[in-house]
């Protein structure tokens, strides 16, 4: 009875499959011939194959497998161009149940959308029936789509009866040096990252997370990073909004990862890590009036290349020791990457997967524009340490200002016919 | 989980002449049973089991294409429970009963992961069909064999046009009741008292804003149908950010705008109270005989929380007076009436959205209880900058808790015919 089939659906369907074949070079046969194929090719571009082959192309066919992977998605994949981070708060009457469905929920469409399909019929077929899908993605590729979610300390309460299961490292951040963080940008109960190489549609996944939990989860505040500002295992490093390459000695290794990003041996939560995110404000006129003398002392590193000052590629390794012609430090204790560096926080390393932002202009008639920095560490504290000595004395701070701040915990990847978090149920 | 099916039965057209009742269990919360669905084997009428037979439906992803299967494809006349459980299609978030397109019974929020849930319908013999939207074969048959026996009196249908019919009456109602207001308003302006006329703006004010959505589409007779002169809705109750400069200033806000901003009341202000006057006079005619269908009750309230956020919230009704949450609370009991005389039609089709829709109407007048005070006009606090500026984008939200689950009434009810 496939005639019964809601037809607008079923059309969708076949063209987005078909969209998908083209772009993979594949003749479509039947329909749902052409479906299975395209969908099988879909899934050979692993992350794996992506993070070998990436410079600074864009395949908008790759698609991110959801369940059954070592650790979430989102994390050691190679940075996708655009991201669109959201926090959720559960509305005061939501119950245990409730936050289950959620999560069931959202992991059953992430799974969809990463596939680059609909989460629902976008046109149905009774002409009083509203739209499960949105439809602003409809015909796009997956664009490596992925979608993380992460749990705030303040769910683990009475209001679920989680207040046993709370992971080990999860708590509010304290106040750190030169914070001025906006209530308004502060904590969520729920997070969610989803980045993409088409910013439509991470755009359109997080709306549709966003409809569908109403009534239960109302929306707390977003960012929307229009480009990458950190690389993964072989991406070029990006620049940020000042011009300079950041985060070139960033995590990348899967010793690293398994040192410093994935919790293990902590129960539900081992596989998962935690994530801290800070939206970083800039002020860009006065950087941009900076000379470039101080500007590379701030950083630690030369513009053009990225190289440290001590060095003349950018993948050399800094020397904090060595001085200048004026037995001065050739990188200044102060810099950037000299407060940073994990030489000089007892052997510590933060995987960050930066975004840049802009919130157009503000009150002033200046640009609105900055950073959203989002950490993993399988130790909050491995952040709090390192942002405690930058937030004192990095000279960066003349020029940025961290006015948003969460911490969640991200827990490990679902198996096929599970979600989010379901142990924690248990 | 005790079932007790409710007493109905639908009028069906073509293939069955049925007497089914529905009711719904929920499945408990989550992870709190093992699965109840039997190794599935799609042979001959389902087991009885409990006065009900037992039919499960599982919901699978077989590598790429999500499959729902039903253990067995007929089942004997009388209560039929549907198990539903998806254990790994994240395609399929709902599942149907449905007779000659009517929703007969549904599961929704289903997703991997979650416990089985069920619900039960009491089915005379005929064929139905089972919906998946999402589903590789979305629409399989399932047939009932025999005459269900027991309670077949009053149906969904007949239910529902008894709720509509209540319905006009309270429009016809609330009509009769702004036309004493305005002639009140109308009063008070020839006098000339600017404090009276402020009271009784506020007390005219809800009328119009409780039934909008059904009479915001007449045109006065013989008058250009694209043209806002002849338009009725734009006469009572344009606001300054729709003004249309050929037609100028009209209606209540004209009023409010003389009240309000220039504090005083002039000829012209006494013209429009009497234009206003007619023009609601007429409405009242041209209302006359309205009749409804359930889906303009779903659709007019859901039209009403569009007001609510569009312009109530964004203190763009009441510009001049801020009393857009007495016009608030008027637009969400007209919302609230009319689902309440769908209620015991929607809640045979869908018990589950029923009870959302209540609760959500619950948390939204919980919230305006925060501003009313007695003393105010129109019983609640003035809607001004500053407290639209703190409070707004939780006033919205709720709102739109609200609004999402009533948008979807009007397709449940419409196809209950």
């Amino acid at each position: 009875m496939t005639d019964n089939l809601d037809p607008q659906q079923q059309a969708g369907l076949d063209r987005r499959r078909l969209l998908q074949g083209a772009a993979g070079g594949l003749l479509a046969g039947g329909a749902l011939a052409g479906a299975a194929t395209a969908y099988a090719s879909s899934s050979s571009h692993s992350s794996s194959d992506a993070a070998r082959s990436d410079k600074d192309t864009v395949d908008l066919s790759r698609t991110h497998p959801f369940y059954d992977q070592p650790h979430p998605a989102g994390i050691s994949t190679p940075p996708q161009r655009h991201a669109l981070f959201m926090t959720f708060d559960l509305v005061d009457r939501a119950t245990r149940s409730d936050l289950q469905v959620l999560l069931a929920r959202w992991s059953a469409a992430i799974a969809q959308l990463a596939k680059g399909r609909t989460i629902g019929a976008v046109q149905p077929a009774r002409a009083g029936a509203v739209g499960a899908d949105t439809g602003e993605a409809a015909g796009l590729d997956p664009a490596g789509l992925t979608v993380t979610v992460g749990l705030g300390s303040s769910i683990f309460d009475k209001r679920f009866g989680l207040e046993h299961r709370r992971p080990a490292l999860l708590e509010e951040l304290p106040d750190l040096p030169s914070d001025q963080i906006q209530p308004s940008l502060s904590g969520g109960d729920l997070s969610v990252q989803a980045c993409a190489d088409d910013p439509q549609v991470a755009y359109h996944a997080v709306r549709n997370l966003a409809r569908m939990v109403r009534g239960t989860a109302e929306t707390g505040w977003t960012v929307m990073g229009f480009g990458r500002a950190s690389a993964g295992p072989g991406q070029e490093t990006p620049r940020n909004l000042m011009g300079f390459k950041d985060g070139t000695r960033n995590i990348s290794t899967p010793d690293d990862y398994d040192h410093f990003v994935w919790v293990t041996d902590d129960g539900w939560m081992s596989g998962g890590t935690y994530q801290v995110v800070r939206k970083i404000q800039m002020n860009l006129e006065i950087w941009d009036a900076d000379d470039i003398a101080d500007q590379q002392n701030i950083f630690g590193r030369t513009k053009s290349a990225g190289a440290p000052l001590t060095g003349h590629r950018e993948m050399d390794t800094p020397d904090f020791h060595a001085t200048g012609k004026d037995g001065k430090p050739a990188i200044p204790g102060t810099a950037h990457i000299a407060l940073a560096a994990h030489e000089n926080n007892g052997g510590t390393k933060i995987l960050r997967r930066a975004y840049n932002y802009t919130d157009g202009i503000n009150k002033y008639g200046q640009l609105d524009a900055g950073l959203l920095m989002i950490i993993y560490a399988n130790d909050p504290d491995h952040f709090v340490k390192i942002q405690r000595r930058l937030g004192a004395s990095d000279r960066l701070n003349e020029y940025i200002q961290h006015i948003g701040s969460g911490l969640w915990a991200i827990p490990p990847a679902p198996r096929s016919g599970h979600f989010i978090a379901e142990d924690l149920f248990i | 989980m005790s079932l007790s099916p409710r007493r109905s039965t639908v009028a069906c057209t073509v293939t069955l002449a049925a007497g089914l009742a529905l009711t719904a269990c929920g499945g408990g919360s989550p992870n709190d049973s093992s699965s109840t669905t039997a190794g599935a084997t799609a042979s001959g009428a389902a087991p009885v089991s409990q006065g009900a037979s037992q039919v499960n439906i599982t919901l699978t992803n077989d590598g790429d294409a999500d499959t729902c299967e039903i253990d067995h494809p007929s089942a004997k006349a009388g209560a039929v429970t549907f198990t539903v459980i998806n254990k790994s299609a994240t395609a399929i978030t709902e599942v149907e009963l449905q007779s000659n397109q009517r929703i007969i019974g549904e599961k929704e929020n289903l997703a991997p992961g979650l416990a089985p849930v069920k619900f039960t319908a009491t089915l005379t013999g005929g064929t139905y069909q089972v919906y998946c939207p999402g589903a590789k074969q979305a629409m399989q048959d399932f047939s009932v064999t025999g005459q269900a026996t027991g309670p077949t009196a009053g149906s969904v249908q007949a239910v529902l046009a008894k709720g509509t019919s209540g319905y006009g009456v309270y429009v016809a109602g609330v009509i009769g009741d702004m036309g004493t207001a305005v002639t009140t308003l109308k009063k008070a302006v020839d006098s000339g008292n600017v404090a009276d006329a402020k009271a009784k703006y506020a007390l005219a004010r809800p009328f119009y804003e409780k039934i909008e959505s059904d009479v915001d589409g007449f045109v006065l007779p013989g008058s250009d149908p694209t043209s806002n002169k002849g338009n009725l809705d734009y006469l009572i109750d344009m606001r300054g950010s729709n003004l249309d400069p050929e037609v100028g200033w009209h209606g209540f806000h004209a009023i409010e705008r003389d009240l309000w901003k220039n504090g005083k009341i002039t000829a012209g202000t006494k013209k429009q109270a009497a234009a206003l006057q007619t023009d609601v006079k007429t409405l009242g005619k041209l209302s006359e005989g309205l009749t409804y269908k359930p889906e303009d009750l779903a659709n007019g309230a859901a039209g009403l929380l569009e007001e609510v956020q569009t312009t109530k919230i964004k203190g763009e009704e009441e510009a001049f007076s801020h009393l857009d949450l007495v016009d608030f609370e008027a637009n969400v009991e007209g919302a609230q009436q009319a689902f309440a005389f769908l209620k015991p039609g929607l809640t045979e089709i869908d018990p589950t959205l029923t009870k959302t829709v209540t609760a959500q109407f619950k948390v939204v007048e919980r919230l305006l209880d925060k501003y009313r005070d007695p003393s105010k006009p129109g019983g609640l606090v003035a809607w001004t900058p500053e407290l639209r500026q703190a409070d707004a984008p939780m006033l919205s939200k709720s709102v739109q808790g609200l609004q999402d689950p009533l948008s979807r009434m009007a397709e449940k009810v419409a196809t209950a015919q």
